[in-house]
């Protein structure tokens, strides 16, 4: 299945649109529903980074989101135009104050992602990948899911 | 799926139970509702989130945000939660040290006040 392309407008009423139909789509590639629940916070995350980003810069372009299947994982890139952030490293969670807000979302992405990488450039992007069947590593029998 | 809140006094404390969804779009309405119960005077509050469907960052951010406000009154917040899918991002985030967290109303209410 090739991926596929959604464009949202940058409102963060939007957000639930983009959770329901990346997920949609993971189910049908045959991803557990236990991972399903990791991609659905995850996608969460980075797209209301990035309609926040949009909002904040003034930017009406659509935030741009592309999901589809690999050989062996399920795909995600939020793409926005935004001014773009550079996220603390994964160690950084370690010092962090417990009761700050903000900083949540990367911090789940990173937990919830089987790998995760954010490109800072024009804009931002975040590719996110989870495995389609439960196991991390080795035996990759995609779980049977009733779709 | 909405947001919705429904909040009753139990004893000392307040039981604010809340259905559905918590995210970017929904939050600020659990934001204003807590802000309101404190204001009001209600310091031990107990967040009922059984019938929470999804809660992501934004809203976790509204629950720190609300433990910062009755611990300004000496009081507590308290939260039930039986899905571990939800239980996973409290976790994640380490903020299972920050709140107390309990399987049922029932034990929540013991411990409150």
């Amino acid at each position: 299945m090739p991926a596929v392309d959604l464009h949202l407008p940058p409102d963060v009423a939007y957000v639930g649109l983009a959770r329901l139909i990346v997920c949609a789509a993971a189910r049908l590639a045959g991803m557990a529903e236990e991972r399903v629940e990791d991609l659905r916070i995850a996608v969460s995350e980075a797209t209301t980074n990035a309609m926040a980003a949009h909002n904040r810069d003034g930017e009406g372009a659509p935030v741009v989101l592309s999901f589809g299947p690999t050989k062996s994982s399920f795909e995600v890139t939020i793409a926005d135009a935004g001014a773009g952030f550079d996220p603390e490293p994964p160690e950084a969670l370690n010092d962090r104050d417990p009761l700050q807000e903000g900083g949540l979302g990367v911090i789940l992405i990173r937990g919830l992602a089987d790998s995760v990488s954010f490109e800072r450039g024009e804009g931002m992007r975040v590719n996110m990948r989870f495995q389609v069947g439960l196991e991390a590593d080795g035996d990759r029998t995609q779980a049977s899911v009733d779709v | 799926m909405e947001l919705s809140l429904n909040h009753r006094d139990e004893g000392a404390a307040t039981v604010l139970e809340v259905a559905g969804e918590v995210d970017v779009y929904t939050a600020p309405k659990l934001r204003e509702r807590l802000i309101e119960l404190v204001q009001d005077g209600r310091h031990h509050i107990v967040v009922d989130m059984t019938k929470v469907e999804f809660l992501d960052s934004t809203g976790l951010g509204v629950l720190v945000g609300g433990l910062k406000r009755v611990r300004s009154h000496d009081g507590s917040l308290r939260l039930v939660c039986d899905k571990e899918r939800i239980l996973k991002i409290f976790r994640i985030t380490g903020l299972t040290k920050v709140f107390p967290i309990h399987d049922s109303l029932d034990e929540a209410l013991q411990d409150s006040g």
